[in-house]
């Protein structure tokens, strides 16, 4: 779990600057230390934690329940506090007591993520602030959706929008120019529908999707079972490795909000 | 009225000349003339699975380029009256193919009176297999039932509703036929393999036959004798169905779950 990402059978002593001359030298590996702490920087593997929310109960019922498929994997693991998805900041209490309780669930927390408040936080826990952890998938932040737009006044009169009725099979593409596409069957795995327009999709999602190819930041996708490989809005878009649980299968839409993909399920 | 069907599936090793063979031989055996043909130019195999190999005098690419007639290359079966052989060329490539040659050939072999005419495609998506399938009424994708099977079959659906003649001329749809083989009833109910229900709910059409995992099609086609004719084998009756299927029967799916052992199965480890 901690293991640095170092080749040892090739490690050499690192250049180190001699006390007496200031110079830079290379050390022999069996010469005496003079020092009394060495400071040396490494990667290691910490556990994220992303917080969705304070409560001591339901966070013990969740860490318990995943740490039981792999306890030695978790054991004495040490753990980093995300708070960036909380809903509001958490006072020092709470977060106290969750450092208990992931104690409780065999891991140990060694820092607070940056973001939110996490600064003046780790200031009164006496903890340290982690930067700019990657997090390998971006959670997909599911929000309510806000009523699109408005249409102009007077709109042109629109092209009405294209059918597709055939499944859209692997390595096929369909484009709807200057209107809507509606698929009314399949996108299968490695297939592509856009549209300069919105595209609505009332068979499974399973490829890829755009919808306001040339730059209609309005365009939303609207699809019955998702399980796209890939989104994108006017040239914003988001690959999914994993789709997300609570959007798997269900009704969703996508819309654009500045330049974040935002996503919700339809019907709730 | 001449039927054209093509046996396709875009991954290589799924089984469509041991398909082929076995789906030409169920039609003879119900009495329809059947040409088949093996579109695998370069790489033949049908010819060995038909035990026809030494048979072999002149080929679909020599008809094609007019070496010889169609009744000079066509291989009459030894064991059913209407059933006959084109063979691949083992030493040209497939650009020797050509679509009036093809064209021409199938022109002939409707004239001749024939019922069936099976195209055995190469893997892939190239010239042979577009060949295959360009002139076809119907056609037989072939799958196994694992995810990069599924995907190409996917993709050679694709292909077959828009890169056809048919598809071209606005002349109503390809058929389009789903048939799993090397189907495990055992590894699907533990889970390693994809189920009939999985593959027909990804690709969307329904099953004209489901070919089980057996011993059996190996030892045929080392012998030369297409899988259908060993009557002793499940395989033989899953293509059976097939066949009828395929001449609008309808007969349930056999061999999809896993049999039930017996008492004394169970307590002797049958």
């Amino acid at each position: 779990m901690s293991a640095l990402p170092v080749d040892c059978s090739r490690y050499r002593e690192p250049a180190v600057y001699s006390k007496n001359d200031g110079r830079l030298m290379n050390k022999p590996a069996d010469a005496p230390r003079e020092h009394a702490v060495e400071i040396r920087f490494g990667q290691v593997g910490l556990v994220q934690l992303r917080l969705h929310t304070t409560d001591p109960g339901s966070i013990l019922d969740e860490l318990t329940g995943r740490t039981a498929t792999a306890p030695h994997f978790f054991e004495r693991t040490a753990a980093c506090l995300d708070l960036s998805l909380l809903a509001k900041p958490p006072s020092v209490e709470e977060i106290r007591a969750v450092v208990e309780i992931v104690r409780r669930a065999g891991m140990l927390s060694v820092g607070l993520a940056q973001g939110g408040a996490s600064d003046a936080l780790a200031q009164e826990l006496e903890m340290p602030v982690f930067s700019h952890i990657r997090a390998p998938n971006k959670p997909v932040p599911v929000v309510q959706a806000p009523p699109a737009v408005q249409a102009a006044p007077a709109p042109e009169p629109a092209l009405p929008a294209l059918m597709q009725h055939q499944p859209v099979r692997s390595g096929q593409r369909v484009y709807a120019r200057n209107r809507d596409l509606i698929v009314i069957a399949t996108v299968a795995a490695g297939a592509e529908v856009m549209a300069d327009g919105c595209v609505h999709i009332y068979g499974p999602l399973r490829g890829r999707v755009m919808a306001g190819v040339h730059g209609d930041t309005e365009a939303r996708v609207f699809c019955q079972a998702f399980n796209a490989e890939l989104v994108s809005i006017s040239g914003v878009f988001r690959v999914f490795e994993t789709i997300p649980a609570d959007l798997a299968g269900v009704p969703v839409q996508a819309w654009l909000a500045g330049d974040d993909l935002r996503f919700s399920k339809i019907g709730e | 009225m001449t039927e054209i069907i093509v046996v396709t599936s875009g991954k290589g090793g799924v089984g469509k000349t041991t398909t082929s063979a076995s789906l030409a031989c169920g039609l003879a055996r119900r009495g329809k003339k059947v040409a088949v043909i093996d579109f695998d130019i370069g790489l033949r195999n049908l010819d060995l699975i038909m035990g026809c190999e030494r048979r072999v005098v002149y080929d679909f690419v020599n008809v094609i380029q007019a070496e010889c007639t169609l009744r000079q290359a066509l291989i009459k079966d030894k064991r059913l009256d209407t059933l006959y052989v084109l063979a691949a060329s083992q030493t040209r490539d497939k650009e020797a193919l050509s679509s009036e040659g093809v064209r021409r050939v199938f022109d002939e072999l409707t004239a001749d009176g024939f019922d069936f005419i099976i195209c055995d495609s190469p893997a892939g998506i190239e010239k042979g297999a577009h060949l295959a399938m360009y002139f076809a009424d119907r056609a037989v994708v072939v799958v196994n039932p694992e995810v990069s099977s599924v995907r190409d079959s996917d993709r050679i659906l694709g292909l077959l509703s828009s890169k056809t003649l048919r598809a071209e001329q606005g002349n109503g749809q390809v058929k389009e036929h789903l048939l799993l083989t090397r189907y495990s009833p055992k590894r699907v109910a533990t889970g390693e393999m994809m189920s009939v229900g999985d593959v027909k709910e990804i690709l969307g059409l329904d099953v004209v036959g489901v070919v089980p995992e057996s011993v059996d099609v190996l030892a045929a086609s080392n012998a030369g004798i297409p899988v259908i004719l060993n009557e002793n084998s499940d395989v033989s009756r899953a293509y059976e169905d097939a066949v009828a299927r395929l001449l609008g029967e309808t007969v349930p799916l056999r061999f999809v779950d896993e049999p039930k052992k017996g008492l004394f199965a169970r307590m002797f480890g049958g």
